[in-house]
């Protein structure tokens, strides 16, 4: 700390970007990544020794961002590095990887169109294909879109409460947004369990548990992001008018909620047995 | 331009920096940057009051480092970093040459003339050791107003921190 009453321009950084430090967790995690997708190959096609490479790369994995965004906070909450300039880059980062996100489900979407909307002789010529029975859109899915909805409604609340000021609203905000997740993500759980159909039967189980698992999967990462964030409330790391870590939790849970609408619609309502 | 600049030399970064912390929030460095820490090496250290237990705290509570030395010059009126483009009000001369602020011994210029946008950008590296640098398309001449390290103009390098 300084005592000094003035000081000069020059002591501090000329421009606003953040030249980042040498640091060891982009190749970590490219490693670790790299040894999860080989085992994961490995265990589709039962070779020994897959599952086990699988589940360690996924904790490697698990490690490395844990490693790597705990660097991101220190340097933007602890150290200040991150100025107007950088934040606007770092937003549009997320962004841009939303928009990536958007087109892996865009090409599971299509995947499910190009076989359902003129489903093939194979399949009795009918969706869903002959020996199918479609889970029932009007009960627990209903629920689970009530579920999202909410917690888009209820993390919404937090982020307000913080921009005002109120603490205590922020907190029970964001937890009530994981409550909501964690009941969307138990619900899905039990109606795998009860389907009648898996991942291996035929077209219909692949696109079903193709698209609702990979969204099952975001929904996680979601959740945890969004309970990273609540942490990071508690503790005081977020002021009224920056935090970014919030805001970029919310625009992946609102985009998570999107695609959600837009598999309930095609995959479980329209792509139903119509009885209902 | 530079008076602007002068103005920052003003704010009250000592009273922001030396308010009273609570022990349990004393700041722990690390021991690997305490040697270069002590020897005076980094720039200064922005930390505000903090937050205060209960509450939402605001950025200028809070904010530290570069953001808060961004945040300090906005609550004056002054961009620290320049980032926007010169305004040209009159075409540079030999007697009164445009002055181009810089804390680096020299910058590069981008001129369009006066008015601007007159002409397509001529760029030019204005140094410290030349007195005019003349634009070619319209022969603006600017100057540099160097206000960075003077150490920087012995030819020292700059410090990394």
């Amino acid at each position: 700390m300084t005592n000094a009453v003035s000081q000069p321009r020059y002591q501090f950084q000329f421009h606003p970007f953040h030249l980042v430090e040498a640091s060891p967790w982009p190749l970590l995690t490219a490693n670790a990544t790299l040894s999860m997708m080989i085992g994961a190959v490995l265990y589709f096609n039962g070779i020994a020794h897959g599952s086990t490479l699988v589940t360690l790369g996924f904790l490697a994995t698990l490690f490395a961002f844990i490693l790597w965004f705990r660097d991101v906070t220190t340097e933007g909450t602890y150290l200040g590095d991150h100025t107007l300039m950088v934040q606007k880059g770092l937003t549009m980062g997320v962004s841009l990887f939303i928009v990536t996100e958007i087109f892996l489900f865009l090409s599971i979407f299509w995947a499910y169109f190009h076989s359902s909307l003129a489903p093939t002789v194979e399949l009795g010529s009918q969706w869903p294909p002959v020996g199918v029975t479609a889970l029932n859109p009007m009960t627990v899915p209903l629920l689970n879109t009530v579920l999202l909805l909410s917690s888009g409604a209820t993390v919404t609340y937090a982020h307000h409460a913080l921009i005002e000021g109120n603490r205590r609203a922020a907190i029970v905000g964001a937890g009530l947004t994981i409550l909501l997740a964690v009941m969307f993500t138990a619900l899905q759980g039990l109606e795998y369990m009860e389907a009648d159909f898996t991942i291996a039967d035929g077209v219909y189980g692949s696109c079903f548990f193709f698209s609702t698992g990979f969204h099952g999967f975001h929904v996680i990462i979601g959740t945890t992001f969004i309970a990273v964030a609540f942490f990071r409330i508690i503790n005081y790391h977020f002021t009224a008018e920056h935090h970014m870590g919030l805001e970029s939790s919310i625009l992946y849970w609102h985009f998570v909620d999107v695609v959600w609408l837009f598999l309930y619609a095609a995959v479980y309502w329209w792509g139903s047995d119509g009885v209902f | 331009m530079a008076s602007v600049f002068r103005s920052l030399r003003a704010l009250p970064l000592a009273r922001l920096a030396a308010a009273p912390r609570p022990a349990a929030f004393a700041p722990v460095k690390a021991f690997s940057t305490s040697v270069a820490r002590s020897a005076g090496a980094g720039p200064p250290q922005l930390l505000g009051p903090g937050a205060k237990a209960g509450t939402i705290p605001s950025d200028e509570e809070q904010a530290t480092g570069l953001e808060r030395f961004e945040l300090l010059g906005k609550l004056e009126g002054v961009d620290v970093f320049d980032m926007k483009a010169i305004e040209m009000t009159r075409l540079g001369t030999l007697e009164e040459p445009v002055q181009i602020y810089s804390l680096y011994p020299e910058r590069q210029v981008g001129c369009t003339g006066f008015p601007a946008d007159s002409h397509d950008t001529i760029w030019m590296t204005v140094n410290h050791s030349m007195k005019h640098h003349r634009c070619q398309e319209c022969g603006c001449v600017y100057a540099l107003n160097f206000q960075g390290d003077p150490h920087l103009l012995e030819g020292g390098h700059e410090h990394h921190h």
